[in-house]
């Protein structure tokens, strides 16, 4: 495998970089604060293309390969602290427009795709409930079939995007007694009757990107509204999944490169018994460390880019990557917060910041532990 | 009937149980209950089945009863063709 980036892909990253320093992340200790989705941030996003580049150019898209995004994503995550913004970015891409691009009716993609694009339909995911989490697949939610629609009644948890969505990815079972093979991908939008938004949830890190809960009570829709087949909805749950998982953490990978650019410059000119403190080997031990993180990271990640743009399967590969990125991230955030002292603790310098947000990377897109389980799938035990 | 039963008995050895002795997968073995056969397992298993005979199966197809063998599995398949 390519182990550097092509000077086509260099180019993309540096883009993303220079757009993200130049366009998001404004005003962002006091949103973080406040937990303020940035609208305006979101808009810019789109025209910069990021919303469009794996869609196809009939459905608005620049039909871009995953590895392409991967080096937008990694600039994007390099250029911008607010990683709550990225993590909606992401949210929208994997769990709406890719599942509808690959699963979608032509009139569904017609309909949806090209606003997912420009930026006008924001997406959210309904999957987790406040009893089926990481055992996803034993969700309640019930999708009756009624004439020719489908009647739901249900609560989804941890619903990313939920407050400014104006298009939800809903599962739920059309018989529980069918387990996965009951599970059903529905395409509800904004609005319908007996779908409300429930309650904002206040995060640990994030924070720029809103989630609630949703809700539906005797929500009709349509059977033109369901994604994929009747009792397909896992392989499209799945499909979003391998997706995120792959893709989500090509802005960390940014994150972690700018964290040690960071502490690298403070290493070099913070003085402490006379010397910079990056001459004590205690301190320089832990740049190390990061370094090493990182190189580990990147070839993991992009790996799933080359798999996916060769047509091939990388379940167990996202799985590795999102292990291995994500626990990484959090031990460089914690060495960050070493590095800069007392300086890293404070929060108006939002080096804790970074801390915070790695920490939902553990957990967003299947915990550590399902990870674990997927590739002792993948080798078959 | 015997190509069904061969076919479905090759996945689940080749897929599910590396490693385990042929002789121990009956027409009979439970694959639910056991075990064998999870939600992951099972949706894969479907789809497997469903391009290897260019067949569909319903949502309530799907029902546990019609998983639970080789046997269970190989009637469905067959009253699918």
């Amino acid at each position: 495998m390519q182990l550097e980036l092509s000077e086509e892909r260099t180019r993309l990253r540096e883009a993303a970089e220079q757009f993200a320093r130049s366009a998001l992340g404004k005003d962002l200790a006091r949103r973080e604060r406040t937990g303020e989705f940035d609208r305006d941030a979101w808009r810019r996003c789109a025209e910069f293309g990021v919303l469009g580049m794996p869609i196809p150019p009939q459905f608005g898209g620049m039909g871009l390969g995953l590895s392409d995004l991967l080096a937008v994503m990694e600039g994007l995550g390099r250029g911008t602290r607010d990683q709550g913004l990225l993590f909606s970015l992401n949210a929208h891409l994997w769990t709406n427009s890719i599942p509808i691009l690959k699963f979608g009716t032509a009139q569904q993609k017609d309909k949806y795709l090209r606003p997912l694009c420009d930026g006008s339909l924001i997406g959210a995911n309904g999957a987790s409930e406040p009893d089926a989490g990481s055992d996803i697949f034993s969700l309640r939610t019930r999708a009756l079939r009624d004439g020719d629609g489908y009647v739901l009644t249900g609560t989804k948890m941890f619903v990313t995007n939920a407050p400014v969505a104006d298009l939800f990815v809903v599962y739920a079972t059309v018989d529980p007694a069918l387990g996965a093979t009951g599970i059903t991908a529905f395409i509800i939008e904004k609005g319908t009757p007996g779908l409300r938004v429930g309650r904002k949830l206040e995060k640990m890190g994030l924070r720029t990107s809103p989630m609630a809960e949703l809700i539906m009570e005797d929500c009709r829709v349509p059977a033109s509204q369901r994604l994929g087949r009747e009792g397909r909805g896992v392989p499209v749950f799945e499909c979003s999944m391998e997706w995120e998982r792959g893709c989500i953490l090509a802005s960390c990978l940014g994150a972690m490169e700018r964290q040690l650019e960071e502490c690298l410059a403070h290493a070099r000119s913070r003085k402490q018994f006379g010397k910079p403190i990056g001459k004590f080997q205690s301190v320089a031990n832990r740049l190390v460390d990061m370094r090493v993180r990182l190189d580990t990271c990147r070839p993991l990640v992009y790996r799933i880019g080359e798999l996916k743009d060769a047509g091939r399967d990388a379940t167990t590969e996202a799985a590795i990557a999102k292990l291995h990125v994500s626990e990484c991230y959090v031990k460089s955030c914690l060495d960050a917060i070493q590095v800069f002292g007392g300086y890293g603790y404070m929060t108006e310098q939002l080096v804790e910041c970074d801390l915070r947000d790695s920490v939902g990377s553990t957990l967003y897109s299947g915990t550590s532990e399902i990870q674990r389980n997927i590739i002792a799938r993948g080798l078959k035990l | 009937m015997n190509d069904i039963r061969s076919v479905l008995r090759a996945y689940i050895l080749e897929n599910l149980l590396p490693g385990e002795d042929p002789s121990n997968l009956t027409d009979d073995t439970e694959l639910k209950e056991s075990g064998i056969l999870d939600s992951m397992s099972t949706l894969k298993l479907v789809t497997y089945l469903e391009e290897q005979f260019a067949i569909e199966f319903a949502a309530a197809d799907l029902e546990p009863a019609n998983l639970s063998s080789i046997a269970a599995l190989q009637r469905l398949v067959q009253s699918k063709l």
